[in-house]
């Protein structure tokens, strides 16, 4: 401090003494900066007319702070530093004169003379050592880029002749739908009636019932497990987060009680062996013991596994198979096993005969019977119209997305003006930080994923690009968010920002938790990494 | 910080939504306590024994010594145990304060007597010329300057009156409540009962002494609360006494409570608080913004007020103390004391003014250190800056929006584990490179260190204490006691034990010590200390704290030292900051915990404070109160620490921070950020001109602060210390007065507010200080409503004010150094106006040799031609070279052209511009005196000082004088 002052006291010149009149002043400016024949001086503003003398004295005249370009007596000033050999910058005025040499301001016009030393030509050359270095990278990553562009024209290519190919798949597929249709409706209304009628079969309304119920139920039994497992993940929080040698009784029952019901070794112990041993006990919550369930009924597993099957079951189909079973055994009937006792000739006439006396029966109402092969035929058929409309949406569907996947290539809100970021989707990178990898799959999910094994977290999913800039700005792409994430217990979804620069590598390169469960990622792209030619336009006028 | 985590997430599994997340069941209420219940349940004996209620205690008229010195000794005996024998002892000291000691003498242990040497800063002086009249009934002395004071101690019962011109000041022991219990052995557990002898009746003879101290023992040795049990080796110990003001109706102080600055009462009719104001410190959970329970820090100081006089008792003691606060009448004022062990040590303050009070109690305790400059600037913390990265972003975008601020704040999760002074290698990978970044634009930085020490082998400081033997010791006296604290198992370090001192402030050394002791190497001399959790807190201890029956350095308990414990913690740390350079610099040291006497050890904050406009109003309270006690240099964290505040909420509490001495921002980990650049206009832009405003101000905080450091004068005055004679403002505690600046300031606390009302005192006219908009009060004192929208801050100039600013913006303080200034001349109704301005280095203790500049700016009626206005500067250092820094012992002459005021005379720094308010007319011209060169000026007409309308002032600028800071000059308006 002491040696320093001393080194100013010889110079003991005022603030604005021994300076170039029109220090501050940017070059393309200094036009404005002349005196009038009366030696006065307007405001840039125009607000007022002052002395040309009161230019650059150290004290602010003008409101719009423009008499005073040089020094820092207006607070809404800006002061040129000229940087020759290095590129000119503008610094605010209260950094003029503040004992600091602003690195923005290498040729030391800022400060009093001799306080600063001209460093521009040192600095220059290492801002241009820097920028070759980051030059370099741009251009690498900028031939991957190209890469990237040429690729999301072939991806955009396969697409349209996908979309094309589908189309044609679908004339065919409508067609044959159309068709199957045209014969399932021929068969099934012949069956309609009949059908109709079966289905006030008792039977059949006690099982729809049956499967209302169990459908409620397994609502409501999901609903249990869903919350069983909510307040199971609080109370993990609260076994691992509670501290034990507070000897709160009421946290501690809860705790140990968990502790039992779950299976789970008593979290002081784990935390022991932790510190001992250097590696966590394992702490899975042990599953619970299976009950003895009575004979007949169904596991827990066969709960879980086989009930969707039960409930997806074709009550229509099992309406037609319980009749065609309940008939059987009227076939067993002497008339229906006849057969078995005619001789073979005589089968066919049996046959004839047979069928036009049933039919005869049944019309007189002896014999209630169903044409089995009708009712049957339309619900093959109807099986075969419906595989075949199945077919047909999913074809419709793929052609959406392939026309879809066409315009997001080159979208600006989605793959960027050029596609650049096409390649990228869904590319999983990630970065080891503390005790977690911390994942982005891009344009799909950010997970937590602790690296000793655990349950992962999401961090969110992708929402968007850089909010707060226009869609197809340099800007926009150097940011993206992912929310609704996995919810913080206590806190809110977590959700990242991830800020991206040019770099030739697709990498994470920081993670941090800058609010409770907001994470910011840095990250590299060669997809951010422009050509520098292309550059060039905004980098020059930048720099004026 | 706060307290704290795992009791919030306990809080929240378990009352997911609980509207007040204080947990009163944490802390004692009176009730709880057995000495608080015994002395409760004595002065309720006492009232409901009216006047037949007598005083055991009686001074044995034989045993009266006079000492050298205006000392008299005399025996004590209480009528309960006349086999006990007490030792009293009054001295009046050189400036009229009288020390009231009493202790038991040759007892079965000694009563902790130490208080006095971590509080005093010296052993005050005793008189010389005041003499004791021993008499029949009583011991009398007179003195004082007209003789008006008189001191009586009455034998029976023993009882101490001071009087002024007749009239009682101050009674100790006048309702009889004083109750030294003395020690003794703890009875031998009845014999187990033997057959037969159920049918025996034990009768008891009744107890001679249940008048006074109750028919039953209460909690007289071991004491439980909730799960923790005090065992209370030595037994009952307490001490209890009455002090009444007869003729004062206010009492302020004993801080810290959330609670209007004049003391509500807690007895009596209707009381406001049903339990005593407590002095136990604490680290609170989301403390209530209207409550006598204690918080983080103590200071036994009362004033008592009234139009005819102020004076104080300070009474020290560093165990549990609790205190009710009543009155017979609007005009008096009953105080009864309670404290869990010591002697008693009571001072008697007798004023009889405001500033005599604040002078006394500045002998005693000392005044507050002179602070670096750096530390009156913006603070901006938050729990936490999560890396080196963000600490350089955030410093980053402070610059980028061109706001000021000087400190970058690092709260716990800096540290591994909370391993206080160790990196964590993740996200402060290269701590001494980012610490030197933040430095390269001229700002600071304050980490943490805790005073909990994570019991871990591979601690270095852990480990280092564990060896020389300084922990805090468990009941019993062995080993080291382990509490729960951030880091999970600790200890704490005993800073009574002398041992522990060289130790602790070599840690701070940012170089490599010889001989390889462990030194924070990876830290420099732009790292200044946060010291928090300091009560202690001890997450698992009774109370969260540490249990009563842990032994300190000589055998003491830690009941008898509590109060005092968080301070010797900030000293300590205060001592190692300010050796740890060559030539030493001005430490920073933030305490949260504190006691008579931290203000030697830098700033204390009102702790974890909620996001509310409640905390937000009760804040401004509670730093008056600190203010009074000694601690100017006091702050409440803006924004609130606990919750989101709106974006309003946030830019009035920018206002509120902004005129306290210690204006930092700060944050829970749960909160979203909340720097200033993350507001969005307008508010963004009116927390920035805030910023500014506070800016350029520093010269009047850093004068005023010149002023406490050498009178003890709070920096924020009440209206009761500056206008002591006016009863309207004995209860106004929302407005304040800057230092002696003239500045008068109403931080608006509520939401929706677009005008707000100002008391003024006096018959004098007032200037707002952005509009200059005038208002006048009238002698009996008016009320006047003044325009306060969210972009507004009432802040008024007193018209006889000169005040001097700095209006550059800067990045830092330290960047301001040679800056020009702007005076404020608000002339007054009789066209006068003076004010002053210090200015040192800022930096180190130079000042103390005499290198700084105190000028001093008067305005009057120009004498020489009698016509216009004479502005002129003269030099205060060559004035009062005595009165101009405190430390200073040697300094009675000033050198004009000492290093420092050299520097600002090369450098040229001056005035550049005049701002005259009030104005009768128009000038025809303005010129320096010395030169005769006339001045450029623009004159706006307006009211002028002596109008009674209102209305804006008439205003003068004066451009660019170009006369110097460090000359004498004058300026005319003719």
């Amino acid at each position: 401090m002491v040696s320093w002052l001393l080194f100013l006291l010889p110079l003991s010149v005022t603030a604005a003494g021994g300076r170039p009149k029109l220090v501050g002043v940017h070059p393309s400016a200094l036009s404005k900066y002349t005196p009038s024949k009366s030696n006065s001086w307007t405001c840039l503003d125009g607000s007022k007319q002052i002395s040309w003398d009161a230019v650059n004295d150290d004290y602010c005249d003008c409101s719009d702070g423009s008499d005073e370009p040089g020094t820092s007596a207006c607070s809404n000033s800006r002061f040129w530093c000229q940087n020759n050999g290095h590129i000119g910058a503008y610094i605010p005025s209260s950094r003029v004169g503040d004992g600091l040499c602003e690195p923005d301001c290498c040729d030391g016009s800022d400060e009093l003379s001799g306080v600063c030393k001209d460093s521009c030509k040192e600095v220059g050359e290492a801002y241009r050592k820097k920028r070759e270095a980051e030059l370099k990278i741009q251009r690498t990553g900028a031939k991957i880029r190209s890469t990237y562009i040429a690729f999301a024209h072939k991806e955009k290519k396969r697409l349209e002749d996908l979309a094309v190919s589908l189309l044609k798949q679908i004339a065919v597929k409508e067609k044959e739908v159309e068709k199957l249709r045209e014969h399932a409706e021929r068969t099934e209304s012949l069956s309609q009636a009949a059908l109709e009628h079966k289905k006030q079969s008792p039977l059949y309304q006690s099982l729809l019932n049956h499967k209302k119920a169990l459908q409620s139920l397994k609502r409501e039994q999901k609903k249990h497990a869903d919350r069983e497992r909510q307040l199971g993940d609080v109370l993990d929080a609260l076994r691992r987060g509670y501290n034990p040698n507070y000897q709160d009784m009421a946290v501690l029952e809860a705790v140990r009680g968990w502790e039992e019901l779950a299976g789970l070794p008593h979290i002081n112990d784990v935390k022991k062996g932790e510190g001992e041993e250097g590696e966590a006990v394992e702490e899975t919550r042990a599953p619970k013991l299976e009950e003895p369930v009575d004979d007949d009924l169904w596991t827990a597993d066969e709960l879980d596994n086989e009930l969707d099957d039960l409930l997806q079951t074709d009550y229509t189909a099992l309406l037609l198979d319980h009749e065609e079973h309940i008939n059987a055994p009227t076939e067993d009937s002497i008339l229906f096993k006849l057969t078995s006792y005619l001789p073979e000739d005589w089968l066919p006439h049996y046959e004839a005969w047979k069928d036009g006396f049933v039919e005869w029966l049944d019309t007189l109402g002896v014999v209630r019977s169903e044409n089995h092969a009708a009712s049957s035929e339309s619900t093959r058929a109807q099986q075969i119209l419906s595989e075949a409309t199945a077919e047909l949406n999913r074809l419709k569907s793929e052609q959406a997305q392939a026309e879809s996947g066409v315009t997001k290539i080159f979208h600006p809100e989605h793959f960027g003006t050029r596609g650049e970021w096409k390649k990228l989707d869904n590319t999983c990178i990630e970065l080891n930080f503390g005790d977690y990898d911390y994942e982005l799959c891009l344009f799909n999910e950010a997970k937590q994923k602790p690296t000793r094994g655990g349950t992962n977290f999401s961090l969110g999913k992708f929402k968007s690009w850089n909010p707060d800039a226009t869609p197809g700005s340099p800007e926009y792409y150097k940011k993206q968010v992912y929310q609704n994430g996995a919810r913080c217990w206590n806190g809110p979804e977590r959700s990242v920002v991830v800020l991206l620069s040019c770099g030739t590598e697709n990498a994470v390169t920081s993670v941090q938790e800058l609010e409770k469960c907001e994470y910011q990622y840095t990250a590299t792209s060669p997809a951010l990494c422009t050509p520098p030619e292309e550059d060039n336009g905004n980098k020059n006028r930048d720099e004026l | 910080m706060w307290a704290r985590s795992f009791l919030g997430i306990v809080t929240l599994v378990l009352v997911v939504q609980d509207a007040a997340a204080f947990k009163a069941h944490d802390f004692k209420t009176c009730s709880q306590s057995g000495f608080c219940r015994r002395g409760r349940a004595l002065a309720q004996r006492a009232q409901e024994a009216k006047s037949s209620w007598t005083s055991p205690y009686s001074i044995e008229p034989t045993s009266v010594v006079l000492e050298e010195g205006a000392v008299v000794k005399a025996g004590v005996k209480s009528s309960l145990y006349p086999e006990i024998n007490f030792g009293l002892e009054v001295r009046i000291q050189e400036d009229g304060v009288v020390r009231v000691r009493m202790d038991e003498a040759s007892g079965l242990h000694k009563r902790y007597d130490e208080a006095a040497s971590w509080a005093l800063i010296s052993n005050p002086v005793t008189s010389r010329s005041v003499k004791w009249t021993v008499g029949k009934k009583d011991i009398r002395a007179v003195y004082g300057t007209k003789k008006d004071i008189e001191v009586v101690i009455s034998y029976q019962p023993l009882q101490v009156t001071l009087y002024r011109n007749g009239k009682e000041q101050v009674v100790v022991n006048g309702q009889g409540l004083l109750h030294m219990e003395h020690f003794r052995k703890k009875p031998e557990p009845p014999a187990p009962k033997t057959e037969g002898s159920e049918e025996q009746t034990v009768i008891e003879p009744p107890n001679p002494r249940a008048w006074f101290e109750g028919d039953k023992e209460d909690d007289l040795w071991e004491e439980t609360f909730g799960t923790w049990t005090d065992s209370k080796p030595k037994g009952p110990e307490s001490l209890s006494v009455d002090i009444n003001f007869p003729n004062h109706g206010f009492v302020y102080g004993i801080p810290q409570h959330a609670t209007r600055l004049a003391l509500p009462s807690t007895k009596g009719e209707s009381p406001t608080f049903t339990d005593p104001y407590r002095l136990y410190n604490a680290d609170v959970f989301e403390y209530l913004a209207s409550s006598p329970v204690s918080l983080y820090g103590s200071i036994p100081l009362m004033h008592a007020h009234s139009e005819d006089s102020t004076v104080a008792v300070f009474h020290l003691v560093g165990s549990e103390t609790w205190i009710d606060v009543s009155h017979d009448s609007e005009k008096s004022t009953q105080t009864h004391w309670v404290s869990e062990s010591g002697i008693l040590d009571l001072f008697i303050l007798p004023g009889p003014t405001p500033d005599e009070v604040f002078a006394q109690y500045a002998r005693l305790t000392g005044t507050p250190v002179l602070p670096a400059q750096f530390s009156l600037g913006y603070h901006q913390c938050r729990w936490n800056y999560v890396s080196s990265e963000d600490v350089r972003t955030v410093n980053k975008r402070f610059d980028e929006e061109d706001i000021p601020m000087d400190v970058l704040w690092l709260d716990i999760e800096y540290s591994p584990d909370h391993k206080y002074f160790i990196w964590n290698e993740k996200t402060f990978p290269d701590p001494v490179e980012m610490i030197n970044d933040v430095a390269a634009t001229g700002r600071k930085m304050v980490v943490i260190v805790d005073p909990h020490l994570k019991r871990d082998s591979s601690y270095p400081v852990f480990e280092k204490a564990k060896e020389l033997g300084v922990l805090v010791k468990p009941k019993g006296g062995e080993g080291e006691y382990e509490g729960w604290c951030w880091p999970g198992s600790s200890s704490w370090v005993d800073f009574f034990n002398p041992g522990a001192w060289d130790w602790w402030k070599s840690l701070f050394k940012p170089y490599q010590l010889e001989g390889g002791a462990w030194s924070w190497t990876q830290s420099t001399e732009d790292v200044h200390i946060w010291n928090d959790m300091n009560e202690p807190s001890v997450f698992n201890g009774p109370e969260i704290t540490m249990p009563k029956d842990n032994v300190h350095h000589g055998g003491w308990e830690h009941r008898d030292i509590h109060n005092i414990n968080g301070m010797l913690y900030s000293n300590l740390t205060w001592q190692a900051l300010a050796v740890r350079s060559d030539p030493p610099k001005r430490p920073f040291v933030l305490t949260r915990s504190f006691f008579a006497g931290s203000q030697r050890f830098g700033a204390m904050w009102t702790g974890d404070n909620l996001g509310t406009w409640e905390h937000m109003a009760v804040g401004v309270k509670m730093v008056l109160a600190n203010s009074i006690a000694g601690l100017s240099f006091a702050g409440s964290d803006v924004g609130g620490f606990f919750g989101n505040p709106d974006p309003e909420m946030l830019v009035r509490w920018y206002q509120v921070g902004a005129f306290a001495p210690f204006f930092r921002a700060h944050a829970h980990i749960d909160t979203k950020r909340r720097e200033p650049y993350l507001l969005a206009s307008p508010h963004k832009d009116i927390v920035y001109s805030i910023l500014r405003l506070r800016y350029a101000m520093l010269p009047v905080w850093y004068t005023a602060f010149r002023e406490t450091t050498v009178t003890g004068v709070p920096i924020l005055r009440p209206q009761y210390i500056v206008f002591p004679k006016d009863k309207n403002g004995f209860d106004i505690d929302d407005q304040y007065y800057i230092g002696s600046s003239g500045l008068l300031v109403k931080p608006v606390t509520q939401k929706d507010v677009t005008e707000t009302n100002v008391y003024l005192s006096d018959d004098q006219i007032y200037y707002d200080y952005f509009s200059f908009a005038t208002y006048r009060g009238t002698p009996k004192g008016k009320h006047i409503t003044v325009p306060a929208a969210l972009h507004q801050i009432p802040l008024f100039i007193r018209g006889g004010s000169i005040v001097s600013t700095r209006e550059r913006p800067r990045r830092a303080s330290s960047r301001m150094a040679y800056d020009p200034f702007t005076l404020r001349v608000a002339l007054s109704k009789d066209d006068t106006a003076k004010g002053d301005l210090y200015l040192d280095d800022g930096e180190t203790y130079t000042h103390q040799q005499g290198q700084y500049v105190w000028r001093q700016f008067v305005a009057e009626k120009n004498k020489k031609g009698g016509k216009g206005i004479r502005i002129s500067s003269t030099d205060l250092g060559k004035l009062k070279p005595t009165e101009a820094v405190e430390g200073a012992p040697g300094l009675t002459t000033y050198d004009p052209k000492n290093v420092y005021a050299k520097t600002l005379e090369d450098r040229n720094v001056r005035v550049e511009k005049f701002i005259v308010l009030g104005l009768k007319n128009k000038p025809k011209s303005v010129k320096v005196e010395e030169t005769g060169e006339e001045l450029a000026w623009d004159y706006i007409p307006g009211a002028a000082s002596t109008d009674k309308k209102g209305g804006m002032a008439a205003t003068l600028i004066i451009k660019d004088p170009k006369v110097k800071i460090t000359s004498d000059w004058s300026v005319l308006i003719l």
